[in-house]
This record gives C-alpha cells, structure tokens and sequence, in this order.
C-alpha cells in the first residue's frame, strides 16, 4: 500500500518537475528574446512565447490538481543535515544557483511561513475586517457586486457582439449566387431570357420597334455621329417587321441568305 | 492604288508575326447587389486606376446572327455590336467572338477567339442587309477597372423593356446580381497571362467566385 503511494508520488513528481522545466526554459528562452532580439522581436512572436507560456502554467495546474497527484501540502520536507561546504551536485541540480546547503538559504528555500512583513500586513488586514460593522460590511459588498456586474454586462455585451459579427461574417461568406452567375453569363452569352421570341401580348410592332429603334432613335446623338440617311431609315422600317423572332426563323429557313 | 494591297500585305505580316491580340482569356462570376460596393472598393484597390476611379460605363449591345444553312449542317455565325449610350460621340464596336475553349483542368482560364473593330452607327444598316438578324440585345451598366494588361467589368445587366422607344428607358435587371467578368485580349499562345489572371481570381475570392463557365452546361438551364 505504501509503495504504491510512494510509486504514485515519484511519478506525479517527475511530471511536475517536467512541466515546470519546460515553463523554465520558455521564460528563459523570452527573457533572452527581450533581452538580446528587441530590436526584430515584433509583437505576434511574443504573444506566441506568451501563450506558450500560459500553456504550461495551464497543464502544470491541472496536473497538480489531478486526483492521482498525492496532496503535496500534507507532505514535508525535513533538512537533515546542513553544511558550509560546496555541494557540487546540489549546483549542478540548481544550475550553480545553490552551492550550498547552509544556514542561511535553507530557511529562505524551505519556507512554509508567510514572511514576517507580509504576514504583518495580513494581520493588520484581517483586524480591519474583523472590526468593520456589518452594515458596512453588507454596503461595500453591495457596492463592489455593483461594479462587477456592471463590468460583466459591459464585456458579455461586447462578446456577444462580437460573436455575433463572427458568425454573422461566416454565413456571408455567401457573397455571390451560382445561380446568378450561370443566368448572367446564359443570358450575355446565348441571350438566355433576353430573346424576345414568345411575345405574350401579341404585339409585334412596337417589340421590333424596339429592337431597331437603337440604330435610328439617338435623338440626343450628335450629327457628327453618322445620321443614317432618309432612305436607309425608311429601309429599315420596311425591314422592321421581319425582325420578330418567331418570324426569323421560319423566314430564314425558308430564304436562308445562303453565303 | 497599291493601298488596299499593302494593308492585306500588313495585316498579313502582322498574323505571321503573331501581334494580333485575337485570343479572350476570360473568367466570370458574379456578386450579389448588396455587395457590390465591398467589390468595387476592393477592385480600387487593387487595380491600376487608383487615381481616377473606376471607369463607368453604360452600353447597349445587339447581338446578330448570320445563319447560312448549308444541307446538314447549319452554320451560325454570331457578331456583336456594341456602344456607349452614355458617350454619344464614341465609335460603335463589331465584334466577333468564337467558341470557347475551355481545355483542362490545368489552363486556368477560358480561351476564345475575338475579333474586335470599331465601326460607325451604320454598321446595323450594313449587318441588316448581310441578311444578319439580331438574336437578343441587352444594355450593360457598370463599371471597368484595369489591372495591367487585365480588365476587369463589373456590371449590371438589363433587359430591354418590350414598349419603350429609347434604350435605356423602362429596362428592367435579369438578376439580382452584378456580373463580373476578368478578361484578357492577347495573341495566340500567350498563356503565362492566364496564370496571372487565376492569381488575382484569387484575390477576389470569397466576394466573387471567378471561374471558367461552360456554355454547353448552362444551355440545358431551366
């Protein structure tokens, strides 16, 4: 049973040293970045170290918060023994940081306790709290909920609008129709739909009036353009008739204008 | 009166060499109407007329058959006439445009054959009595954006209303969408330009989706 626990301890402990290792050597990697590189380090590299960053701190978390993880708080660390002397391999553990196990750093390493100024102010703090009335209490929480909601409104609002124009920008991605494109490009093209052929009303004249109109009724053209002359004109009103579509057809089928 | 033979001798020199930009490599799409400002803005962007703005246009275009029907096979011959209802004074434009082309998978583009020419206003006249008919006519109002040797159309297409006496009176728009169409004229055998054409496709995309359409395909729509 024991074993087992210390097995479990041992291996949750080599998980956490290796997630705070790589946190270690991702801020290292950015302390040089500013360091040494400010002058071409541009903003998204360093958002990117800092995402990586709070990547690591966001899987050691959940690692020490995983139910195999032993409660390390239970646990305790006893120095057995402290010494003057260099320990070469406490400085290759520590990367030279800790050369010795001595009087002096031992207290600050191996810390349960809050330091004397901190915890000072602490208690200075917990006094306060102590002696405010209850009403007062009751007020300044009501007054901070206050605020807090107000902030929460004010970010859920810009959330949801922002989701909203997201979304909104992912459905209109639909900025053109296939059908559209194909009856545009049919009618250019073939003259799909623009062919006058079935005239419902039955009135052909003012239909192949219209069509050769164009050529003749430019009344605001200018004379410089190529009047037609009277005779070409009335020509073309005798040939206006035959310019139905039903009517070409047969007609031309009948007298092809062979070539 | 050497004149007429020199010019044959000059446009002949001129299709041995290979300058005659007689190949479109076209792509089409189009936008919804509520986009078209987002495009156009982009289009400014992107294109070479920055300074001016984008070029407006409004134009009127008749489209003539010639039909000869030779026994068992029937020929159309489709010829285009095209002007500016906004700019009286400008040339009309004839233009021929052949069959597409649309190739693999790996030509990024459309290719077609055009022939291109201004003319006067009495190129109707002249067509009518070729024994040409016209097939279908639509007004086109829109604007033009030049990127290099690209030209880029984006444009609204009308109906001609059945009772109005003066084009551009009583049309009324086949879609809810502007056409957009990203064109090259060049010589046969230019190819390398469709390449360039596919990459700023690509920049347009997701507002437009510019793509080689098969006519054979859209014959069979509702």
């Amino acid at each position: 049973m024991q074993q087992r626990e210390e097995k479990q301890l041992e291996s949750s402990l080599d998980s956490i040293i290796q997630r705070v290792n790589d946190l270690k050597s991702s801020i290292a990697s950015m302390i040089y970045k500013v360091e040494n590189e400010y002058e071409t380090l541009n903003w998204p590299t360093f958002l990117d170290n800092y995402a990586l960053m709070s990547g690591q701190l966001t899987s050691l978390s959940k690692v020490l918060s995983h139910d195999k993880c032993p409660t390390l708080r239970n646990l305790t660390v006893l120095p057995l023994m402290l010494s003057p002397e260099r320990d070469e391999q406490l400085a290759q553990m520590t990367e030279h940081r800790v050369t010795t196990f001595a009087h002096d750093l031992v207290p600050d390493y191996l810390r349960t306790k809050l330091e004397p100024l901190a915890e000072n102010k602490m208690m200075q703090l917990e006094h306060k709290a102590s002696t405010l009335s209850y009403e007062n209490a009751q007020k300044q929480i009501a007054a901070y909920q206050k605020v807090v909601s107000h902030v929460w409104e004010l970010v859920s609002k810009a959330r949801e609008e922002w989701e909203v124009e997201s979304s909104a920008r992912g459905s209109t991605q639909q900025n053109s129709s296939v059908a559209d494109t194909h009856s545009l490009v049919a009618a250019v093209g073939m003259g799909k739909g623009l062919k006058m052929g079935a005239n419902p009303n039955g009135q052909p004249n003012p239909t192949s009036g219209g069509m050769m109109v164009p050529p003749q009724g430019r009344p605001g053209g200018t004379p410089g353009q190529g009047q037609m002359p009277p005779s070409t004109q009335t020509m073309t009103m005798n040939k206006a008739p035959s310019a139905i579509k039903t009517n070409i057809k047969s007609a031309t089928q009948i007298h092809p204008y062979g070539r | 009166m050497g004149t007429p033979g020199t010019a044959i001798d000059s446009l002949n020199a001129a299709l041995k060499c290979n300058i005659i930009p007689n190949q479109e490599y076209l792509l089409q799409g189009s936008v919804l109407d509520q986009y078209v400002e987002v495009l156009l803005h982009r289009l400014r962007g992107l294109c070479d007329n920055v300074d001016s703005g984008p070029e407006s246009f409004h134009d009127h275009e008749l489209c003539f058959t010639l039909r000869a029907t030779n026994p068992g096979a029937p020929m159309v011959l489709p010829l285009r006439v095209r002007r500016a209802l906004d700019v009286p004074d400008a040339a009309w434009q004839l233009r021929y445009v052949g069959q597409q082309e649309l190739g693999d998978k790996n030509r990024p583009t459309v290719v077609r054959s055009s022939i291109d020419m201004a003319c006067s206003s009495t190129i109707v006249e002249f067509l009518t009595e070729l024994g040409c008919r016209v097939d279908f006519e639509y007004i086109a109002r829109g604007y033009m954006f030049r990127k290099g040797r690209m030209k880029i159309t984006v444009s609204k297409i009308f109906k001609m209303g059945s009772m109005t006496s003066k084009p551009g009176e009583g049309v009324e728009a086949i879609s809810q969408s502007y056409l957009v169409e990203l064109s090259v004229l060049a010589p046969s055998g230019q190819d390398a330009i469709a390449e360039d054409m596919r990459i700023f496709a690509e920049q347009l995309r997701p507002l437009v989706q510019l793509e080689k359409i098969d006519y054979k395909r859209l014959g069979n729509l509702p």
